[in-house]
């Protein structure tokens, strides 16, 4: 579904992504780790349009989109959910699933995403007339990840769902995740958690100083030295 | 002062504030927007006037202020959206656009004033007033003129909320606001929305020209004292802030109408910036603003 080959990416001067290749099948969950900024964040960025400087070549479903802006591919069904942080804070929460289904491709299906949406969560749809700054982070990360469902991508991009929540809401977003695989979703997700990542993950690649260091399935991972050394301190 | 002269001077207060709160709150809604300073609000002020005059006076157009409205509002849009793709779009990508811009917006305003200069002559115009005749209310005398105005501009706010809380393109200018990387990632053309913004700022200026030039006059440099106007109230009520606008404009509408009664009209501007250094000075961020 989404091939990524030889990309580079920079901010400014610096170098962050240094020939990076990947891909992700339909229907597949794909988890990339690494320590923090080593360019995971970036690689989505650039896959969503959402990246300035980029060159490499990136496919999806079998068409160049290398450099298209995010409002292009949010249209072809790419989205990009971010922590909390791009959610808009004086809005309330039904403005924030609404705006999630800004995109032209995303319009005719507003009413029937939106009650998916509140149906998968039901803290949102008791909460929806308040203003989603006043949310709590849990609530706020469900946000995200529910405006970004509302644009009726077939593509996720998750950046690090979990962060900084505490272990019962996590297993709350990796259960919503596995809920998103199920509907047929095809998933890029960024994640450190390595045991519920071997859980979800079909493959896994990291990403270590902007390259990466190792691709493979998910047992495979599981048993790889170097990765256990990293994220499971073994 | 007696009774029925403080209310004389009291909706007189009230009329300018409503118009100032149309006019502040289209500047501040540029800035909080797109963080651009526009120079040349002024000018658009007095194209609204001019706009007025043409249909109203040479051309003498059936329907009087309501054909006025109905040409000159999508006309004023599709000169501010045009203005903003450009002078103020193509600077955007380079550094320090913020200045670039308030010097480009300047030059146009010096432009477009002096073309008037050279359209319309260097006399002032005059408007006849949007509703002739006036009201008794228990011996108060209210020219109908005054109402027209106040409740065309209080109609403009409310279609202004309406438009920002509730049409899509509103929805997606409060998005950019609020986040503009969250308003891209969910496919919200930004460099239209800023244009868009533009365009809504201009039409909320030139309505208001169209409102109070009939009480001042319309002249080619007349514009400036609008901008003034506008960038106290908006300094006054916070950066951006539509509801700090909302608020300073009637207290600077009404403070300009005792202080003229009072003191005489020489001593507004003097009035308005001592209010606005007062309030800077125990609140940097204005009524409602939020520093940074």
């Amino acid at each position: 579904m989404l091939k990524v080959h030889e990309l580079d990416a920079y901010y400014g001067q610096f170098h962050v992504l240094k020939r990076v290749s990947l891909s992700v099948a339909r229907g597949e969950v794909v988890v990339l780790l690494g320590p923090n900024g080593h360019g995971k964040s970036t690689l989505l960025k650039a896959v969503c349009g959402l990246m300035d400087k980029v060159c490499g070549r990136i496919e999806y479903q079998g068409e160049q989109i290398t450099g298209q802006n995010a409002r292009n591919l949010v249209n072809r069904g790419i989205t990009y959910i971010a922590e909390t942080r791009e959610l808009f804070p004086l809005m309330t929460v039904l403005e924030n699933l609404k705006l999630g289904a800004y995109s032209q491709s995303a319009r005719p299906h507003e009413k029937e995403n939106l009650e998916a949406v509140l149906a998968l969560f039901p803290r949102l749809a008791e909460r929806r007339r308040q203003i989603a700054a006043t949310l709590s982070g849990g609530e706020a990360r469900m946000l995200a990840i529910a405006r970004g469902l509302m644009s009726n991508a077939d593509f996720l991009c998750i950046d690090e769902p979990s962060l900084g929540l505490q272990p019962n809401l996590r297993q709350e977003v990796f259960r919503i995740i596995d809920a998103i695989h199920r509907q047929g979703k095809s998933i890029l997700l960024v994640e450190q958690n390595m045991p519920q990542v071997s859980a979800l993950a079909q493959r896994i690649y990291l990403l270590e100083e902007g390259c990466i260091r190792f691709a493979g399935d998910a047992r495979a991972a599981a048993e790889n030295p170097h990765l256990r050394e990293i994220f499971l301190g073994m | 002062m007696p009774w029925l002269e403080f209310l004389d001077v009291l909706i007189s207060g009230l009329t300018n504030g409503a118009v100032y709160a149309l006019m502040a709150v289209g500047l501040t809604l540029i800035y909080g927007v797109s963080k651009a300073f526009n120079f040349a609000y002024g000018s658009f002020y007095s194209l609204g006037g001019y706009l007025a005059w043409i249909i109203l006076v040479p051309l003498g157009l059936w329907g009087g202020y309501a054909t006025v409205f109905v040409l000159a509002v999508p006309l004023l849009l599709g000169i501010g959206f045009l203005t903003e793709k450009a002078v103020v779009a193509p600077l955007r990508a380079r550094a320090d656009w913020e200045i670039k811009v308030m010097m480009l917006t300047l030059g146009l305003a010096l432009c477009l004033d002096n073309l008037y200069q050279v359209v319309f002559g260097p006399r002032m115009k005059s408007l006849p007033a949007i509703v002739e005749g006036s009201l008794e209310l228990g011996g108060v005398i209210v020219s109908n003129q005054n109402l027209g105005i106040f409740f065309l501009s209080i109609g403009g706010m409310l279609s202004f909320r309406w438009l920002l809380n509730h049409s899509r393109v509103g929805m997606a200018v409060r998005a950019v606001a609020q986040n503009p990387q969250g308003a891209r990632i969910v496919g919200i053309p930004e460099k239209t929305i800023f244009a868009a913004t533009f365009a809504i700022s201009t039409a909320m200026v030139g309505a208001g020209g169209i409102l109070l030039t009939q009480k001042y006059f319309v002249s080619p440099t007349g514009g400036w004292d609008i901008l003034v106007k506008s960038w106290v109230i908006t300094a006054f009520g916070g950066m951006g802030s539509i509801q700090g606008a909302l608020y300073a404009a009637f207290i600077l509408g009404l403070m300009e109408a005792f202080v003229g009664y009072w003191f005489g009209m020489s001593w507004v501007l003097f009035a308005m910036f001592g209010l606005l250094l007062g309030t800077l000075v125990v609140r940097p961020q204005g009524l409602m603003g939020k520093w940074g």
